[in-house]
């Protein structure tokens, strides 16, 4: 009977251990979206582009770095706004990914980090991460 | 046969040959197990040559890679002149084909000692452990590292240069000892439910399932140190999906490792051990078609283009999943199962519980690493980061200090009552919650991070207690485990304070300026050139608050071969904390300029060495304004108000532009506060910008400037440490158990 009484609290403890694992899992989880998506989305989302070129620059203080992305399919465009420093080989990156969500106040995507993939012969071409 | 022309022969020949005594010593093993016993001698000979010619095909690529022979497609994509011998050997495994050859030749040798140790079951498990090796070899036979290219390229393209690095020469290669030892189990499991003969495979299995273990561990942790030192990111972990494709099979490993020990001592668990064998090497495959098949190209830092072999992958999970399923699924019913419960406050029943705890940490970093996998079948792939499995691992890691603090003092039969117990935890539990009193009066206030404090605090000092114990009576053989779970208290404690408690800054700094960063003061002095083996890197001079100082230098260079910035961190280790210096940009500045521009659009201020520009708008009232100068014939004059402020003090000045009539055009410079001169060079009148040209204005130059990551990473002494006694506690245990298996009885008698 006692035995039957702690399968039962296992039970229960694992169940209630998935449960909140699931949770953290959904709300963990950013989704690849269109920035059109983005912009409708209340949760951090990636999304992925191509550097306009000459858009990057540091904001007026400094400490923010702006730039723009281009999907290189609809050719839409996306105003990011990145707290830190411009990644190493940032205007040479075929890709970058920005992590974050719409601020629709100041009509950007604010990233708290960023992928830069890089051009590479290598297999496998060079991503690296930025922002925590 | 055209492709022939495209093989570099000799390497072919041996994969071939390979291939050749591979399915010959499999067609051995399989007369053996039919009974015919004059095949034992006739399979192992053909198993040793076919060791041997994988060898000898891995001596051929050494051979191409030493001899930079740029004509093979595979040296040509690696390698390059300019590359010091130990890093040419790391090219072997820079590449997909390179890596499951140095894959294939550990299996293949690790195939010899563990004929050695079959015991009764050499055929089935000889054969399984072969067919897993030909898999492998079917690869490579596909897409030959030998291809070679129609012409000889005078220099090839050089090694990945995050790859230059003394740790990724070791590391990459025990790695693939692991996931080369973690087909051993596999091969004894299965063989064990085939020929309906469980008795002893737990016991033979043991000590390569340990050696798995370690070895896997091992690489894992180099892996993570090598990401600290050489990469910068300013971590060790980052929950990428391809560190996490090692992790889940070291995870299973470690639930087989106490599920063997559990089987081995009291005859529980032994269906279970069936299952957790086989997923260890099932989770090989999959870290490694999740890894190399493209699928997480977007997700991964580390992540590796398809090479057309995701099929064949597939194909070879399906065909051993199959195999798993098949025989776990017709024979595992027959397997004896316990029938003595085990009371709850025993060791047995502590073991199962760890083993529950092992395989909800595996199941919650399977989900996480195959969340773009998952989610590729809803509308939007996405991935989950370190916060995730953080928040998911941290009540497993609790209940895990849990389980190990009991451990030690829990017997079989379960005569521990808990009063009996808490007595004997009493010294345990103390140092526990000193541990924590200090943790709390270093600034630790989370409950959730004190109680794994207390936690992981008790289980070190329960589990030293009984290894001295152990020791002490003569019996350190035994102790293996609790020493490794030591180390576990450890490592957990390592964990919280380098991931939870790392404080990191981002600064710039200008050269020559000393700048507070936490309590420390960082100058840059200078930024030193090339020179032999040292790359271009910063000097920082560190003052720290107790006034000692130490001069850093973190590396920031360009690969001449990629453009790629590199970096390299600079890590000063301390007793309590490692401070780390990571650079992320170098501003070389520029000299003091004679003339200076500066595009303002209305109301824009911008800085100009120590004044601050503002440009407030045209005086279009000026003179009756342009229409009426113009018509009354005059010059046509443009005035641009300015704000200027300089050291505080704000000033307004006109600039003026002027039409003269003759055509020429006039912009009289205009005298500034704190010396030199401004004029209006420009005018963008639809834009309503203007160009503001400036002269003789001191202090233009601008300084280098170096931007750093400064980290404190707080008692990350402890993960390295941690892991030491760990790998100490898993060796002991091997020596133990080998010994058991050479009392097992000797190999049989070889056959006439």
């Amino acid at each position: 009977m006692r035995r039957r009484a702690w399968y039962l609290f296992g039970a229960l403890l694992l169940a209630g251990f998935a449960g909140f694992s699931f949770a953290s899992f959904r709300s963990n989880l950013t989704p690849y979206v269109s920035y059109a998506e983005a912009q409708r989305a209340e949760r951090t989302v990636q999304v992925a582009g191509a550097l306009e070129p000459g858009s990057a620059a540091y904001d007026s203080v400094g400490t923010a770095l702006l730039f723009t992305l281009r999907d290189p399919e609809s050719s839409a465009t996306l105003r990011v706004r990145y707290q830190g420093l411009k990644p190493a080989n940032f205007e040479e990156a075929i890709s970058i990914v920005a992590i974050g969500r719409y601020d629709a106040a100041s009509a950007q995507f604010e990233a708290g980090k960023l992928l830069v993939k890089c051009p590479s012969k290598y297999q496998g071409s060079e991503v690296k991460e930025y922002g925590s | 046969m055209s492709a022939l022309a495209h093989l570099y022969l000799p390497g072919a020949l041996t994969l071939w040959c390979a291939l050749a005594f591979g399915l010959a010593s499999l067609w051995g093993y399989t007369q053996l197990a039919r009974g015919d016993e004059s095949a034992r001698t006739f399979a192992r000979r053909a198993y040793t040559f076919f060791a041997i010619a994988i060898a000898l095909s891995a001596v051929v690529m050494a051979i191409l890679l030493a001899r930079r022979d740029f004509r093979i497609d595979y040296v040509f994509s690696y390698s390059g002149t300019d590359l010091p011998f130990h890093y040419q050997l790391a090219a072997f495994w820079a590449g997909q084909k390179g890596s499951f050859l140095i894959w294939l030749l550990f299996g293949a040798l690790i195939g010899i000692p563990l004929i050695r140790t079959t015991g009764r079951q050499e055929a089935p498990v000889m054969g399984i452990y072969t067919l897993a090796q030909l898999g492998i070899l079917f690869i490579l036979v596909r897409e030959s590292p030998f291809l070679m290219l129609d012409h000889a390229p005078i220099e090839g393209q050089g090694l990945n240069p995050l790859l230059q690095d003394d740790w990724m020469v070791i590391h990459p290669p025990i790695m693939f000892v692991g996931y080369a030892l973690s087909v051993v189990p596999f091969a004894f499991a299965m063989s064990a439910l085939l020929v309906r003969d469980t008795k002893e495979w737990a016991a033979r299995a043991f000590p390569w399932a340990l050696a798995g273990f370690l070895v896997l561990g091992s690489a894992i942790l180099m892996g993570g140190y090598w990401a600290y030192k050489t990469l910068g990111w300013g971590g060790y972990w980052g929950w990428d999906p391809v560190e996490n494709a090692s992790l889940i099979p070291w995870l299973l490993g470690t639930a087989l490792v106490h599920g063997l020990y559990l089987e081995r001592t009291r005859g529980r668990f032994r269906r279970a051990n069936f299952v957790l064998a086989s997923l260890v090497f099932l989770a090989v495959l999959y870290g490694t078609f999740l890894t190399r098949s493209g699928v997480l190209a977007d997700f991964s830092v580390h992540s590796f283009v398809d090479l057309g072999i995701s099929g064949w992958l597939v194909a070879g999970m399906a065909f051993f999943f199959g195999m798993s399923v098949w025989l776990i699924g017709t024979r595992l019913r027959g397997v004896p199962t316990e029938v003595n419960e085990d009371p709850l406050l025993s060791r047995g029943t502590f073991l199962v519980l760890g083993s529950i705890a092992l395989l909800t940490t595996t199941a919650v970093v399977t989900l996480g690493t195959s969340a773009p996998l998952l989610t590729r079948f809803l509308e939007n792939p996405g991935q989950v980061g370190p916060e995730f499995y953080n928040r998911v691992n941290f009540p497993l890691a609790l209940g895990i200090a849990v389980l190990l603090s009991l451990v030690p003092f829990l017997t079989w039969r379960g005569e521990t009552t808990p009063r009996q117990l808490l007595r004997k935890m009493a010294p345990g539990l103390i140092v526990g919650f000193l541990a924590a009193a200090f943790a709390a009066g270093l600034g630790v206030h989370d409950p959730f991070h004190l109680a794994l404090v207390m936690l992981a605090g008790t289980a070190i000092a329960t589990n030293i207690q009984k290894t001295v114990a152990k020791a002490r009576a003569g019996g350190l053989a035994a102790a293996g485990g609790y020493l490794a779970h030591v180390g576990v208290g450890i490592i957990l404690l390592g964990f919280l304070a380098s991931s939870a408690y790392d404080q990191s800054v981002k600064v710039t700094l200008v050269q020559g300026e000393p700048a507070n960063v936490g309590a420390a003061t960082l100058t840059f002095q200078r930024f030193l050139p090339r020179e032999g083996k040292l790359k271009e890197r910063a000097e920082v001079l560190v003052e720290q608050a107790n006034g000692r100082s130490y001069t850093a230098y973190p590396q920031i260079f360009l690969n001449e071969r990629t453009r790629q910035l590199m970096v390299h961190p600079h890590i000063r280790s301390f007793l309590l904390a490692d401070y780390y210096l990571s650079p992320l940009e170098f501003d070389p500045g520029q000299p003091e300029q004679a003339v200076a521009q500066l595009a303002l659009e209305k109301d824009q201020v911008q800085r100009l060495a120590d004044l601050d520009v503002r440009f407030l708008g045209f005086d279009t009232g000026r003179e009756g304004g342009a229409m009426a100068q113009m018509a009354s014939g005059g010059p046509v004059t443009i005035a641009a108000l300015l704000e200027v402020t300089h050291e505080g003090e704000t000033s307004r000045l006109e600039a003026l532009y002027r039409f003269r009539r003759d055509g020429e055009v006039e912009f009289p410079p205009v005298d500034l506060p704190g010396g030199g001169q401004v004029a209006l060079g420009g005018i963008d009148a639809t834009a309503g910008a203007v160009r503001l040209l400036f002269a003789g204005v001191e202090g233009t130059a601008q300084p280098a400037r170096l931007s750093l990551d400064v980290t404190r990473k707080p008692l990350i002494q402890l993960v390295w440490g941690g892991f030491y006694v760990i790998l100490a506690g898993g060796l002991l245990a091997i020596a133990a158990r080998a010994r058991q298996v050479r009392l097992l009885g000797r190999l049989p008698e070889r056959a006439g």
